[in-house]
């Protein structure tokens, strides 16, 4: 007997002929289900499209997963230990109390920036966005303004100068740095000094009247017996689901905090509220789709069930004529998909041009990932599938018989 | 070649049921009969049975080809997927209206009983089958592009095609006009004969049967049945 591959190839053969010479009718029912995939891709390339670039925007700006501490307190290595132990924080460092955080930069040929923010930095840290951000207790990485003044650029050293007064006489500690780089101006505005969380010690030390070799005083307290102390953290959140849970566990600790947690709900809402409306188009669309194509698929069995019954008398048998019905719906289906995935690309080529280029935001507006592309397909052949399988259970039913009597 | 007896079948049922009676039939290679009968009698209900569509009520004998293949035990023991194999191996159908397929074109409508089945795609006896109903140049036509005459006579070659033992013929002629009924008639007991089959052709057309001086299985109609017999 016949090998059921080739009785396959024969069975697609057929049913692809049949397509094609009733190919008004297919037209139609192909573009029934384009008129449904493309608005859908569309809507929903939106809908991810705005999200995303929402979302990208918040996680491009450091700040947006930055968690402030706003009021000083006192808290020992352990409690930074701590921390950064917690699952939700992807950097934390420890700060000094807010009027030692500032310093004065010298560079060269006389050019000088006075109160410099000083930034304690360590390796991974967000704000930066460098590998060169694991400092050296005599490097420093410098703002873009702060650059700009002292006319240094990487490579360069410049002197870092505090002053204390100590028993009515002014002391000034110095140390030259190394510039190990300059942030980009959209990196962090103001003049600052990026510098290891060692040194940034030592300056409040050095200003807390302790005797600092690294900035060249001989006078003052000895470091006997100082426990390493932090007045606050800066703290980065690993993602923007976590800024949330980080900021209750520090305020479970009467530790009172600012964030960008309002800017990241609106986000949320806007996905929240987006997926709804596209969900519920999509359910009203599907199923307006799935009772058309039912009401087309079972009118051209009909329409066809003397061909079937002939089929049927040649020798065909009832699954034959079942997977005959079921491989024309799944054709019928691609066709729709290819067409919907054009229209789709059509259309979105032109809301990018139309409204992209306009727009300060972003360069794109609407955008679907490969992924989603696939499970469109995967939906598009549930459909069919589910159509077909009610084709498919009128067909089974077909005698071949009915090719001898008149209809 | 075929050979029934006792062949009865039920259409219907309770006091609407019509039965249909065949006591004996024997045909040999290269013979064809008419089935004859007024509308309605049962004549396509015969055909059904004898074709394998229509399971009979009771049958006695039911051999087909040199073999004596024993087609009424299948039947008995309701052996679905080899009777089916029975009918598309070793049945041929003309049916009224052609039953061609409208999407495929006249040389693909003949060849798909052999690919169905399987078989070479070359066949001497349909090769000759084409020539005789001179079919060569609609070879590439779809059917629509055809007349009725040429549908049928299209259908008759698809329904030897698979070189069948038995051809059974549903009113072939019913919409044709009497030239191209004759000529259709003349063709199909050339095939008969030449390629060796048995038939049984339905038919309402008396005068061309007897102009042929085809013998014929008659109706003979009582209460609720009809009884099919060969006239002489």
């Amino acid at each position: 007997m016949n090998r059921w591959y080739k009785r396959l190839g024969l069975l697609s053969q057929l049913s692809l002929a049949d397509l094609w010479h009733d190919r008004k009718v297919t037209l139609c029912m192909a573009a029934s289900l384009v008129a449904v995939i493309a608005p859908l891709l569309l809507l929903f390339g939106l809908k991810h499209g705005v999200v995303s670039q929402l979302q990208e925007e918040l996680l491009s700006d450091p700040r947006n997963i930055e968690i402030k501490m706003l009021s000083s307190g006192h808290y020992d290595s352990q409690w930074m230990d701590s921390l950064r132990l917690q699952p939700q924080v992807a950097f934390a460092i420890g700060q000094t109390r807010s009027l030692n955080t500032q310093a004065d930069l010298l560079g060269e040929r006389g050019r000088f920036a006075d109160n410099v923010e000083i930034i304690p930095t360590q390796a991974n840290d967000p704000l930066l966005k460098s590998s060169l951000s694991a400092l050296q207790g005599d490097q420093v990485i410098l703002s873009a303004r702060a650059a700009e003044r002292l006319g240094a650029s990487a490579g360069d050293s410049v002197r870092l100068r505090v002053a204390r007064r100590m028993d009515d006489i002014n002391e000034r500690g110095e140390r030259t740095l190394q510039v190990r780089a300059v942030l980009e101006p959209t990196r962090f505005a103001r003049p600052a000094a990026f510098v290891s969380p060692e040194l940034l010690l030592e300056l409040e030390y050095y200003r807390d009247g302790y005797q600092i070799a690294g900035l060249g005083s001989v006078t003052g307290k000895p470091m006997d017996g100082v426990k390493v102390g932090y007045a606050r953290a800066r703290i980065y959140a690993r993602d923007i689901d976590s800024v949330e849970p980080l900021e209750r566990w520090l305020n479970a600790q009467r530790i009172e905090t600012s964030s960008r947690l309002a800017e990241i709900d609106s986000v949320k809402a806007i996905n929240h509220v987006l997926g709804l409306i596209f969900g519920v188009i999509a359910g009203a669309a599907l199923i307006g789709c799935i009772a058309s194509l039912v009401g087309a698929f079972l009118a051209n069995i009909d329409r066809k069930r003397r061909n079937l019954a002939v089929l049927r008398l040649l020798g065909f048998s009832s699954s034959a004529v079942a997977s005959y019905v079921v491989l024309q719906a799944l054709l019928l289906s691609a066709v729709g998909y290819l067409g919907g995935l054009g229209s789709y690309f059509a259309g979105s080529l032109l809301f990018d041009h139309l409204l992209g280029s306009s727009q300060a935001t972003g360069t794109f507006i609407c955008h679907i990932t490969f992924w989603h592309g696939l499970v469109a397909l995967l939906l598009t052949f549930l459909v069919a599938a589910l159509v077909a399988l009610i084709g498919a259970l009128r067909a089974i039913r077909i005698q071949p018989a009915e090719s001898l009597r008149e209809l | 070649m075929l050979d029934i007896k006792g062949l009865l079948v039920e259409r219907g049922h309770g006091p609407q049921s019509h039965k249909v009676r065949l006591e004996t039939l024997q045909l040999q290679q290269g013979e064809i009969y008419a089935i004859t009968g007024e509308s309605g009698c049962g004549k396509s209900t015969l055909l059904e049975a004898i074709g394998l569509l229509l399971a009979p009520q009771s049958l006695a004998r039911y051999q087909l080809g040199p073999e004596a293949l024993d087609v009424a035990r299948l039947l008995a023991q309701d052996q679905h997927p080899a009777l089916a194999a029975v009918r598309s191996r070793q049945l041929g159908f003309v049916l009224q209206n052609g039953g061609l397929l409208p999407f495929l074109n006249v040389r693909d409508n003949i060849r798909l009983p052999r690919r169905l089945l399987g078989l070479s795609s070359r066949s001497d006896a349909v090769d000759m089958a084409i020539d005789a109903l001179r079919l060569g140049p609609l070879l590439d036509k779809l059917p629509q592009a055809l007349s009725i005459g040429e549908r049928q006579r299209v259908a008759c070659v698809r329904a030897i095609a698979h070189e069948p033992r038995l051809l059974l013929a549903d009113e072939p002629t019913a919409a044709l006009d009497p030239h191209n009924a004759r000529r259709l008639f003349e063709l199909l007991l050339k095939l008969v004969s030449e390629l060796g089959l048995s038939a049984l052709v339905v038919s309402h057309d008396w005068a061309l049967i007897d102009d042929f001086g085809l013998p014929r299985l008659g109706a003979v109609s009582g209460e609720g049945e009809t009884r099919f017999e060969p006239l002489v």
